[in-house]
Parts: structure tokens; C-alpha cells; sequence
């Protein structure tokens, strides 16, 4: 067992020039494993050294610059939270925001990458360092860390050299040197300390000494909700972000940049949203544009609606810059497949946020895909200098009527190719256009993916009909004017909702029998013939009782 | 016409392949049975490679046994830049023989605590194994002076060489003599470095690097 | 390998026969030594040709069956599993090769039965990115049989067999009809109704130490013994690396020591069964 003194301190696990870009490198406290990366924006990761799904050391793995992934199953992680972005096995699903690594904290000062098995950044205190000493090459000696610093300063003193010892193991360490100035010609230094390390190592190694058991791995328990198969997690806006910018990006479009006040934000992945709690009291769902390599701040775009509920207007003109909202972790509805040969993106206006981060996320992979933004006029095409970064997968279609969208529409869509995926985002009306094109040229609904931001459709609550609660052994009424989410909520039972409009998916509830009446426009014409789900929010029973896996 | 013969989890053979992948020169693969069928000792390959050992390369008929050997032949014969052999100047030419020596002894001792390890080779692996960690601890520490006056290979120059091809399977393949390259970080990158090297192929136990 | 401590043996292990030696290494009159459970064992065989094993002192039950030489430390059952096919008169059936691995003998048998892996580790052979969806299959434990049986598994190979020429969609049945045995079924590429059968036997030499042992009969009669050993060679290599760096080695039975996922379904299966057998050696019980 570990002290809490082992456990808080920070211990020099690397030398800077150690992470190189696009490697991981193994470290360790304790006889407790670290897979330590930096991110291509500078970012230094220090992870436990196991992927939590199967336990395969991340040192094997792949530093993606952006994301690590796991050399067993490809599962990748995001730079700094470690939050699970993508499962191979499901491509069609997003994986559980809690799925999540253990992360250390780690810091770099010195030119040496510090971390501790415990505690906060702010936390203990680094020792002090000569600000710009020369780090000499580290030397692992199999040796217990005290019987090596009682050597060191027997040996060398302390005068020329700080001298730090990392407790790899109980019988392990590593041997990390600053000098204290800079000479003229490091090199031949270097080289005389390293020689002299080698020796010392060599002479202690050579001394006898009763064999150490090392120290075992630390083994933490995952969440309960992941043991079984993972669901996605309750929501409420329980963050609270800073705007840490406010800019237009088209014409009534304002982007909103927001910043965690402290720490990290949440993993999210390509088509999340989030929910904003306005100062007005409204909720309004939101698309993140980030990509994978954009994890510091999220960026939402913000289209003015001047006939809407007064959300868009409320966040135009009322909220400044350094205002602090409160928003909801990020939720994912519309997950991104990453094993199609060929991706279409088909954006409508503001429709293109979830598709740029979709298709940001391609981008770094590799991926093939061709993104396709539609827009009134030049000025209201949001987000450009991102859509530029994209480059030539990016065609632009400017101010078309509606036929010529239409027609646009029916030559890009065409025919499906061998694992074509399709991803369309945008008004009600270029949303349902796009779709009925795809399905007339043959696309299967499980290959076209959307989503709407409202739900524009006619919807009739005007019925009675009882609900049955399998898991909970509990029946009730659902009366003419209410929803299943309200009714059951007056029994204690709470579904998460986000948009209650049946358009975003988060109320999606399994039905065990009874037919449903579906009214929302998250689920595929498929999805809704089959009848196992229905968002709890909009859908009612079509005649009598439904029987709902709650 | 080049013919290998070759075996899939020798990490000697492995070296053959490697060149014949960064050198993109079409060849057949004769696969023999080191094990479990200890093929390399029947009558017919000793015919071939007296010594009983893989791999052996055979260019039109001339044949060739011994890793080091076949490298340094495929440099002068088939690498018409002469980037990866002897072609430069004398101090690299020196090194390059240096480290192709010291691959030999990675063979007899990481290669040989692993053939114990996998495939129960009747040998003293414990010395073997000391006798790996203390050539991976003179390879990193090569290395790590290398990278510092910013040369990524074992010989000097911008091009990785025979050497680094000989030094690369045995210290790639460790673990299976139960050595960890946890303690050799500047292995560690420079195995990330060569396995970016355009044509470089695999091995089952090694992993390849993305972009 | 280093040597391995001796530990009390849980029953359901203790009493099942345990795979210990190759049976075409043990000629008529040699004797050759091995390890089981920590233990030194002597194999030999008798003027009539049968196995006999030595160990602790005495002499154990012995048993030869599928290419290999059987016994235990304790009071097996009179036989070991059936392997319904392997004695058809067409097929071909190679014992493929023992490697020794630094693994626990349960965290082997579940990699066995895993196929998401296949793209990462078995690139170009059994699975190949993009196409790494795991789509839904079935899995329960056999009562009568008492094993874990996986069916309607499905997958694309890009060369799901030795004998193949390109890529298909390959179908799967497992069965882990032993704590330390998994075999496979999967589709011929020179049969449209049998299945091929790959089989992986593990000799726990400790606790964290196996032999892995593989066995393959096959509906092909194009492809030599020599090629049939490569291909499993090779992939039994690629899994080496893998297996060498799971941590914890030993095999966690508690349901939250790592996250599962839809496609994982066989291995919470597996690791439910060996809880439920009271399974100890090589795994971590649940608390
Ligand atoms: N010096 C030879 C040694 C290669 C070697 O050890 N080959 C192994 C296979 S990995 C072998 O054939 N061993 C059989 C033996 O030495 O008898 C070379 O570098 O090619
Ligand atoms: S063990 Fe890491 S992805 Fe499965
Ligand atoms: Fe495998």
C-alpha cells in the first residue's frame, strides 16, 4: 500500500525532450505504470497505464496527436480528460461520456515533465530548480530510491548538481541530474555524466542486497453504470463556462467561445450538443463545431431567430463576453461513424455546425469524406475560415432557389456507394428534401443520418392512454395535454430530456409492447417501424397501453 | 529472381524482410518450419544452409546464408542509391560494421532467451537475458546521444542504414525475452522513427506507427 | 521461464484434465519434461504406446486426445470434451504449434473469443479497418454441456483462412466447453455447410505463465501443413504482444475491473461461467 506522502508528492518522470511528438512514453511512481503523451498542441498527458476496456498497457499504443489509441480494440482517448471518443466495434454508437481513463496530474517545468499519483495542479509544491540548468541523461538503476540518493551524495555532493531520484519501483529507480549553468559545450558533459551514472549504477547493481518485491498496480474500480453495457449518463447543466469570446461568423450568426473556469472540459465527440441555460430562464440546444485537436474551449454558433422563443436573441444581445453560463455536459444523439469508405456531409445554413466537427474529426483521421455547405449568400455561410482549414473536401453552393437546391441536392446525393454514409443537417424543409431524395435513389435509412434542430411537425397530445413501467412494477395514467416525461416524473421517475420537442433524442425510452405514435423527427422511418423505443417526450400510445422498459 | 527462406516469427529473417520491403524488390518466400516441424535441420535444408540456420537468401543461384551477410549483399546489389550500405564515407562505413557486430550479439542473447522463452530452446536464459540488458542499456544510451546532436540513426547521416535495419527485430521483440524497454526510452523513439521509414513492414509481435 | 509457486488448486480446476505435452513429441521410450500448475512433470509413454505422466511423486492419470497428451492433478471425468468433426475422414488436422506467453491462462481463452480485435492486431488477414463493427450475435451457457457457446457471429476477413483468395464475410461459432480450452468453428473457404475448427488448448504452466497450444481441422486439401502452420503461427504471434501487456495478467472477475461493451458479450459470459465454477488459478474472483 501506498502513503499519502508516495502518493501526493511530485516525482520528475520524464525529461521534456523525452516527448517527442506522436510518441507515448512509459514512466512510472511506484511500481504505478504512466503513459505519458503530448498532444500536438503541447499538451503533456500522464495516464494510467492501462486501456480500461481490456487492460492493455497505452504504452503500446498510438499517439494520434490529438487522441491515443489503444492498440487492442483501437478505442481512442482524448487529449487531456482521457474520455473515450470512439469504439470500432459500435460505429454507430457514441460511447458513454464516462468512460474515461485515469489521468494523473502532470506538469512541465524545469525542461522535466512532473506528475504525482494524487492530488490537484495546484496541489503540492515542485521543488525548487535552477530555471535554465542543463538535464542530464536520465540513468535507471535497479536499486531501492534511498539506498540511490544516500549514494548520490555520497558520491557527488550536492554543490555542482541537483541531484532527483525517481522512485520507479520499490527496488527501481531513475537517476535525474540538473546542473545548475549551462556549460558552452554541453555535449562532452553530458557524455562525462552519463559515464559516471553508468558506473555508479554498475557498482550499486553489483552490491548485495536481499531481493525487493516490487510494489503492486493499483487497481481502481470503473463506474457501476459502465460494468454492465454502457448508457449514456444524466444530464442537467451542472458546468459552468466562461465566455471566453463572442464573434459574428455570418450574417445573424454569432459564435461563442466557452471556457471551463478551471480544469478541463468534459471528453465530447463529433455531433454533441449541449444544453445552454439562458439568463432569460430558457434551455437552447447547441452543436460543439470542436474537433478532436480542439478540446481547450468549445465553440458554438448561434443563429438569431427573430421569430424563435427568444433563446438566439437572448444570447446575441444580452450575453457579453467573460459572462459565465450554465451548461449541460455534452450529449451525443448524433454519433459519427468512422468505418464508411466515403462520408457526404450535406449542410443547410447554420446546419453545418455538428457536420464541421463531424467532418473536422475525418479530417485528422485521414478519413475520406466530401462536405458540402449550403447557403443563402456568401455572408451567410458560417464558420468560412474552419471550412477552409477543410480544404478541398469542401464545396460551396451559394444562394440557389429552391429547385436549384433540389436539383443540387439529387447529383450529389445519387446513388449510394459500397459503404457510403450520409450526414445531413439544416432546416426543416432542406432537411426532409435531402432525405426524400436519398431514400428515392435507394439509400437504406440506416446509411442516412440527420438531425433537426426543432421539430416543425403537427403534433396531437390531445389522447389518453395508460403506461406501464416494467422495471419499476408501476402503471399510470398519461392524460389528454401531457407528456409520458411529465407523467412519469409525477411518480418520482425521471427521463432525461433536452429539446422536449422530439427532435434532439435524448428522452429515447425501450417499449416492450403497445403500439406507438410516433412524433418526433429523431428516429429513421426503420427505427419507428420497429417499435422498440420512442422519445418520451412527443410520442404517445397509438391505441390503449405501452409497456416501457423503465 | 530473389527467394527467401524464411520463417515468420524469426526475428533474423525479419531483417531480410525488412530490407526487401524499404528496397520494394518482388521476391518468393520459401516458408520452412522452424517450429514446431525444426525443418532448418532436416537433411534437404542443410543441403542448402549447412549450419542449419535462417535465414538464406538465393539470387539466381547465388546463395547466401547469415542476416549480416544478406543485408550488406542487398546494398551493393540491389540499392542502386546506395543509402542503406557501405557507399558513404569511412567513418559511417565504420560504424555500420560496428553495429551490424553488435547485432549478432543481440541475436545470441535477447534471440536466444526469447527461443527459450517461446519456443523452449534448451538454453541458460537468465544469462542471455543479463546479456540483453546490458547491450540495450549501451544502445540507448548510444542512441540517446545520437538523437541530442540531432542524428536519428545508429550510423551518421540522414539515411537509417543496414545497421539499424540488423539492431531493429531483436530489440523490437524484448519483451519476449521478458526485457522491458521501459527503462530504454531512446529505443523506444527510435523504433518509432524507423517504423515510419517508407516500406517498412511488420512482424507478428511488432506493431506498426500511423502517418 | 522462471519458476512458478506452487498454489492450492481450486476444485473445478483441480479435478479437469489439463493439456501438458504435443503428443508427436513424446516418441515411444523418451521421456520428456514439463510443467503444469508450477509443478515439474515427466511424460513418457509405454511399450504399448500410451502416455504415461509422472509427477508430485506419483503416477497420474494420462489421456491422449486432438494431437495432444492430457492429464490432472486431481480426479478428472472419464473423458475430455467432444470435438464433434475433427474425426472426419477429409478433413485435415494439424497440430499448429506451442508458444510460451506470459499471460494468465483465462485472459488467453477470452482473447480467443474476441473479434474486435481482429482489424488492430490481425491487419490484412483476419480484419481490416474500416470494417471493424462487431454486430450483434448470441451467446449462452449450454446446460447440458455445461459450456459457453457463441453463435451468429459474424465478421469481414480480408483472408479469413489459408486456403482464401480475397475478402468475406466470415461466420463464427465458439464454444468454451473448458475453463482453459476454446474452439472455434468458422467458414470454410472449400466447404459451404462444415466448418473449419481451430482449437486453443492452454497449459496453465503457472499462474500467469501458459503454453498456448493450437490445433486446426480443416476442409482443405490444397494447402500443406507447413502453410496451415504459418497462418495460425502468425497470428498467434500478433496475439503475443497483446496478451504480454494486459495488466492485470490474471483475469479480473469483478464486473467493475474493466469496461465492457455490446461486442464483449462472450467475455462477460466467460467471466461469469468461470465465477460460477468457483474458477481461482489465473484470475483475480470477484470480491
Ligand atoms: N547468424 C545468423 C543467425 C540467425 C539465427 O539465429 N537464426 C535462427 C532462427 S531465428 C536459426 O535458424 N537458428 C537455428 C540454429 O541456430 O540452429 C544470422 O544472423 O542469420
Ligand atoms: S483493450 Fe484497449 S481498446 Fe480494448
Ligand atoms: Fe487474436
Amino acid at each position: 500500500m501506498l502513503n499519502d506522502e508516495q502518493r501526493r508528492a511530485w516525482q520528475p518522470v520524464a525529461s521534456s525532450t523525452d516527448l517527442v511528438a506522436r510518441h507515448v512514453f512509459a514512466g512510472a511512481i511506484w511500481g504505478q505504470e504512466l503513459a505519458l503523451w503530448r498532444a500536438d498542441d503541447g499538451h503533456v498527458n500522464a495516464w494510467e497505464n492501462r486501456c480500461l476496456h481490456r487492460g492493455v498497457r497505452l504504452t503500446i499504443g498510438v499517439n494520434l496527436g490529438s487522441e491515443l489509441m489503444c492498440q487492442y480494440h483501437g478505442w481512442r482517448y482524448a487529449n487531456r480528460t482521457a474520455g473515450c471518443t470512439y469504439i470500432p466495434a459500435h460505429p454507430a454508437d457514441a460511447p458513454a461520456r464516462t468512460i474515461c481513463n485515469r489521468v494523473y496530474p502532470a506538469v512541465e517545468r524545469h525542461g522535466l515533465v512532473w506528475a504525482a499519483l494524487e492530488g490537484t495542479v495546484e496541489g503540492a509544491a515542485l521543488p525548487e530548480l535552477p530555471m535554465d540548468g542543463l538535464v542530464l541523461r536520465p540513468v535507471p538503476v535497479d536499486v531501492p530510491p534511498a539506498e540511490v540518493e544516500a549514494a548520490l551524495a555520497a558520491e557527488f555532493g550536492r554543490d555542482r548538481v541537483r541531484w532527483l531520484v525517481q522512485p520507479v519501483d520499490a527496488g527501481r529507480s531513475i537517476i535525474r541530474g540538473v546542473l545548475a549553468e549551462q556549460p558552452a559545450e554541453p555535449l562532452p558533459v553530458l557524455r562525462r555524466w552519463s559515464a559516471r551514472l553508468g558506473r555508479l549504477r554498475d557498482r550499486l547493481e553489483a552490491l548485495p542486497r536481499p531481493p525487493v518485491a516490487p510494489i503492486p498496480p493499483e487497481l481502481h474500480r470503473v463506474d457501476p453504470a459502465l460494468a454492465g453495457l454502457p448508457e449514456p449518463g444524466p444530464a442537467g447543466t451542472s458546468l459552468r463556462l466562461r465566455v471566453a469570446r463572442k464573434w459574428p461568423v455570418a450574417e445573424d450568426v454569432t459564435a461563442f467561445r466557452l471556457a471551463p473556469l478551471a480544469g478541463e472540459l468534459p471528453a465530447f465527440q463529433p455531433g454533441a450538443h449541449i444544453d445552454v441555460a439562458l439568463p432569460n430562464g430558457l434551455t437552447r440546444q447547441y452543436s460543439l463545431t470542436n474537433g478532436p485537436d480542439d478540446t481547450a474551449a468549445w465553440v458554438i454558433g448561434v443563429k438569431r431567430e427573430p421569430a424563435g422563443l427568444g433563446g438566439s436573441t437572448c444570447l446575441h444581445d444580452a450575453v457579453r463576453e467573460g459572462d459565465v453560463l450554465a451548461v449541460s455536459p455534452p450529449r451525443n444523439n448524433f454519433p459519427l461513424r468512422r468505418d464508411g469508405l466515403l462520408t457526404l456531409f450535406i449542410a443547410g445554413g447554420i446546419g453545418l455546425t455538428p457536420l464541421l466537427a463531424m467532418a473536422r474529426t475525418l479530417h485528422l483521421a485521414r478519413l475520406p469524406y466530401h462536405f458540402h455547405a449550403f447557403a443563402r449568400s456568401v455572408a451567410h455561410l458560417p464558420f468560412v475560415d474552419v471550412l477552409d482549414g477543410l480544404g478541398d473536401a469542401v464545396e460551396r453552393h451559394i444562394g440557389l432557389d429552391p429547385a436549384a437546391t433540389t436539383a443540387k441536392l439529387e447529383a450529389i446525393i445519387g446513388t449510394q456507394g459500397e459503404k457510403h454514409e450520409l450526414y445531413v443537417c439544416g432546416p426543416t424543409p432542406f432537411l426532409d428534401a435531402a432525405r426524400a431524395i436519398a431514400a428515392a435513389k435507394g439509400w437504406p435509412d440506416t446509411a442516412v443520418h440527420f438531425e433537426y434542430f426543432k421539430n416543425e411537425r403537427p403534433r396531437d397530445a390531445s389522447n389518453a392512454f395508460e403506461v406501464a413501467l416494467a422495471r419499476s412494477a408501476l402503471t399510470l395514467d398519461v392524460a389528454p395535454g401531457q407528456s409520458i416525461v411529465e407523467a412519469v416524473a409525477a411518480h418520482g421517475i425521471h427521463i432525461p430530456t433536452s429539446c422536449a420537442q422530439g427532435a434532439c433524442g435524448t428522452c429515447r425510452v425501450g417499449v416492450i409492447e403497445g403500439a406507438i405514435d410516433h412524433q418526433d423527427v429523431h428516429l429513421t422511418p426503420s427505427e419507428k417501424a420497429r417499435g422498440d423505443c420512442l422519445m418520451a417526450c412527443v410520442s404517445r400510445a397509438a391505441a390503449g397501453r405501452l409497456v416501457l422498459d423503465l | 529472381m530473389l527467394t527467401l527462406y524464411d520463417y515468420e516469427l524469426s526475428g533474423s529473417c525479419y531483417k531480410v524482410r525488412l530490407m526487401l520491403g524499404f528496397l520494394g524488390l518482388p521476391h518468393e518466400t520459401r516458408h520452412v518450419d522452424f517450429h514446431p516441424g525444426r525443418e532448418h535441420k532436416s537433411d534437404a535444408f542443410l543441403a542448402i544452409n549447412p549450419l542449419g540456420q535462417l535465414p538464406v537468401l538465393d539470387d539466381d543461384g547465388y546463395v547466401l546464408r547469415d542476416a549480416n551477410a544478406i543485408l550488406t549483399y542487398l546494398a551493393s546489389a540491389h540499392d542502386p542509391g546506395g543509402r542503406w550500405g557501405f557507399g558513404g564515407d569511412a567513418a559511417r562505413n565504420g560504424r555500420i560494421a560496428e553495429w551490424l557486430g553488435f547485432a549478432s550479439d543481440l541475436t545470441g542473447t535477447i534471440g536466444a532467451a526469447r527461443l527459450h522463452d517461446a519456443f523452449f530452446h534448451d538454453i541458460d536464459a537468465d544469462a542471455a537475458r543479463a546479456g540483453g540488458k546490458r547491450l540495450l542499456r549501451i544502445l540507448d544510451e548510444h542512441l540517446w546521444f545520437q538523437e541530442r546532436q540531432g542524428a536519428a540513426w545508429l550510423a551518421p547521416g540522414d539515411h537509417p542504414s543496414i545497421a539499424d535495419i540488423a539492431c531493429f527485430p531483436y530489440t523490437a521483440l524484448a519483451q519476449d525475452a521478458d526485457l522491458d524497454l521501459a527503462d530504454c526510452p531512446a529505443i523506444r523513439r527510435w523504433h518509432d522513427r524507423f517504423k515510419r521509414v517508407p516500406g517498412f513492414t511488420v512482424m507478428p509481435g511488432v506493431f506498426p506507427a500511423r502517418e | 521461464m522462471s519458476s512458478t509457486e506452487k498454489v492450492e488448486l481450486d476444485p473445478a480446476i483441480r479435478d479437469a484434465w489439463h493439456v501438458c505435452a504435443v503428443a508427436a513429441d513424446i516418441a515411444p521410450g523418451a521421456t520428456a519434461m514439463h510443467c503444469l500448475f508450477g509443478q515439474r512433470l515427466e511424460v513418457a509413454r509405454d511399450a504399448a504406446g500410451r502416455p504415461v505422466v509422472r509427477g508430485d511423486g506419483r503416477v497420474l492419470p494420462a489421456l491422449e486426445r486432438y494431437g495432444f497428451i492430457w492429464t490432472s492433478p486431481g480426479t478428472p471425468p472419464e473423458d475430455l470434451f467432444p470435438l464433434p468433426g475433427y474425426d472426419e475422414p477429409d478433413r485435415k488436422n494439424v497440430v499448429t504449434g506451442s508458444v510460451g506467453i506470459r499471460v494468465s491462462a483465462p485472459r488467453a481463452v477470452e482473447n480467443f473469443l474476441d473479434m474486435g480485435h481482429f482489424p488492430f492486431v490481425h491487419t490484412g488477414i483476419l480484419g481490416e479497418e474500416p470494417h471493424t463493427e462487431v454486430k450483434e450475435y448470441a451467446v449462452a451457457i449450454d446446460p447440458v454441456a455445461d459450456e459457453v457457446v457463441a453463435t451468429e457471429c459474424q465478421f469481414y476477413q480480408p483472408r479469413a483462412a489459408v486456403g482464401s483468395s480475397g475478402g468475406a464475410k466470415t461466420e463464427y461459432v465458439y464454444r468454451v466447453p473448458h475453463p482453459f480450452c476454446a474452439i472455434l468453428y468458422k467458414t470454410s473457404p472449400f466447404d459451404a455447410v462444415r466448418m473449419d475448427i481451430v482449437a486453443l488448448f492452454v497449459q496453465p504452466v503457472g499462474e500467469e505463465e501458459i503454453i498456448g497450444h493450437t490445433m486446426m481441422s480443416i476442409i482443405d486439401d490444397r494447402s500443406t501443413a507447413t502453410e496451415v502452420r504459418h497462418f495460425q503461427l502468425t497470428i498467434f504471434g500478433q496475439d503475443k504482444p497483446i496478451l504480454e501487456n494486459q495488466r492485470p495478467r490474471k483475469l479480473p472477475l469483478d464486473p467493475r475491473a474493466e469496461t465492457p461493451i455490446r461486442a464483449d458479450k462472450s467475455s462477460i459470459m466467460y467471466r461469469r461461467w468461470l465465477t460460477s465454477k468457483g474458477v481461482a488459478y489465473g484470475v483475480i474472483p470477484a470480491p
